[in-house]
């Protein structure tokens, strides 16, 4: 009951921000109408594939759920640094229930922004003449949750150990990660070496790859990319409820 | 039986000790004032007290439960309101006190009922649907205020709940702390003289971690024979140092 009431409390919190509409809505939306007009003037002889609609989508739901771990470390960072969680620490609240009530509403945004982005790659696809499958789209929609988790989990490590000045910016380095390693706006298929290997360890790749490959029903080496994703997962989150809880106490010393 | 009891208490922080082994009974229904200068020990206690902070050693009891051992039952029987305002900005008035209802385990029509009571109670109806980052400071302490209340605590901890306010800000508050006096027991810690005077049934000055003296602004006035209390606070806070 008390995690269900502080969930409501964020999510109302996260609805009435108008920047959250901005970055987590409507920015993912924006990109994709812009890359997809941005691969409408590639020549075909470039044989550059990664705009294509059906390869953009995922890498843009993916890029959006960064959005969601800013916002997550945003909301917890600014709890922390005014007397806001303090009014809370005096309550019956136990640890878990912060951070199930921070979880909740976050992964409703990060779903409902998913579903807004593969949408809008659905009728951007139906307008370019080259359709995406909407099976794909909700096996993808489900595929991309264990990626939802870990963004939403940097979120929360990131708002757990920094101020509401210095997490933004550790957020912009994994959003700037994210972006290059993780084949958004790079080929990654297409490197060498040790760049190649680098995205092939990191699980931003590996994240945008299980949705693009659930997408496209073409699942050669995804449950290798899947299981990486969900190591991840599980790793960061439980991490960052790790991290939460010693923050938690050491603010109470 | 007491509201508070204080015994030994004492917290260190590293090398430097906060609160120095003091002891201290609190009655029920007391309105009780912790001043002292600025690293005095005040919020130290008063985080020790209310479950936001453990104590090196010595032990505090609110009705006779322990804070650091029966902190579940300490919990339900007080609410604090921090120096800082401690309200959720995107939430309405409203949803504030609402929320807080529910944290402490209200039922919604309950959480509802005890808002609108709050509300009354508190003259914020011409607020309560505002967001509360538009309110003024003396409304969002108000409000804080408010949000401390509606659980109806026993024991009511004000940190500073003045500081920062204009003074017509200010005595309102006083007006609304005032009516409280006698129906729960409050603990303030406050740097206005006035304000404690005004509003402490008794006062404890706090230097350096250590209770110096301890009585009613009556008492403390004449126990280093000044008229103002301005003056005998220093007097005490100085004849310790």
């Amino acid at each position: 009951m008390k995690t269900l009431v502080f969930a409501g409390r964020n999510f109302r919190e996260l609805l009435r921000d108008p920047l959250s509409y901005i970055f987590c809505l409507g920015f993912p939306v924006i990109m994709l109408t812009v890359m997809t007009i941005i691969n409408k003037s590639i020549p075909p002889e470039a044989n550059m594939t990664i705009f294509s609609i059906e390869n953009l989508s995922s890498g843009i739901s993916v890029f959006g759920m960064t959005f969601v771990m800013l916002f997550t470390a945003l909301q917890i960072s600014k709890d922390r640094c005014g007397a806001f969680l303090t009014r809370l620490y005096a309550s019956p609240m136990k640890p878990y229930e912060f951070i199930i009530g921070y979880t909740i509403p976050i992964m409703i945004i990060a779903v409902v922004q998913c579903f807004i982005t593969y949408t809008a790659s659905y009728i951007i696809s139906l307008i370019i003449g080259n359709a995406i499958s909407i099976s794909g789209i909700f096996i993808s929609s489900l595929v991309l949750i264990p990626s939802e988790i870990m963004f939403i989990g940097f979120g929360l490590l990131f708002g757990s150990i920094f101020n509401d000045k210095s997490a933004p910016a550790l957020c912009s380095i994994v959003i700037s990660l994210s972006c290059i390693l993780g084949g958004i706006w790079l080929d990654v298929e297409s490197l060498s070496g040790g760049l190649k290997k680098i995205c092939q360890v990191l699980p931003f790749w590996q994240a945008v790859r299980t949705g693009r490959m659930s997408l496209n029903n073409t699942y050669d080496g995804f449950g290798e990319s899947m299981l990486i994703v969900c190591i991840y997962a599980v790793v960061i989150y439980l991490v960052s409820i790790t991290v939460f809880r010693i923050k938690m106490k050491n603010d109470q010393k | 039986m007491n509201a508070v009891e204080i015994k030994k208490l004492t917290k260190k922080f590293g090398e430097k000790t906060a609160v120095n082994n003091i002891s201290l009974e609190i009655k029920d229904g007391e309105l009780f004032g912790l001043l002292g200068i600025n690293g005095a020990g005040k919020t130290t206690t008063l985080r020790i007290l209310s479950c936001l902070s453990k104590a090196t050693s010595g032990e505090a009891y609110i009705y006779g439960k322990s804070v650091s051992k029966d902190t579940k039952e300490v919990k339900q029987m007080i609410n604090i309101s921090t120096q800082e305002t401690a309200v959720a900005p995107n939430l309405t008035v409203r949803e504030n006190l609402i929320f807080i209802g529910g944290i402490y385990g209200y039922g919604k029509q309950e959480s509802i009922k005890k808002a609108d009571k709050m509300i009354e109670d508190f003259s914020l109806s011409e607020v309560s649907g505002k967001k509360a980052k538009l309110l003024s400071g003396g409304w969002q302490r108000r409000l804080s205020i408010a949000m401390a209340l509606i659980t109806e605590p026993k024991v009511l901890f004000l940190d500073e709940p003045t500081l920062g306010l204009d003074v017509l800000a200010r005595r309102e508050l006083w007006g609304i702390i005032s009516k409280l006096k006698g129906k729960i027991t409050i603990i303030l810690t406050t740097h206005y003289l006035e304000e404690a005077e005004a509003l402490s049934d008794r006062i404890a000055i706090m230097t350096d971690g250590n209770i110096k003296s301890l009585g009613t602004a009556q008492e403390l006035k004449k126990s280093v024979g000044c008229e103002k209390f301005e003056d005998a606070f220093i007097k005490i806070a100085e004849r310790n140092i």
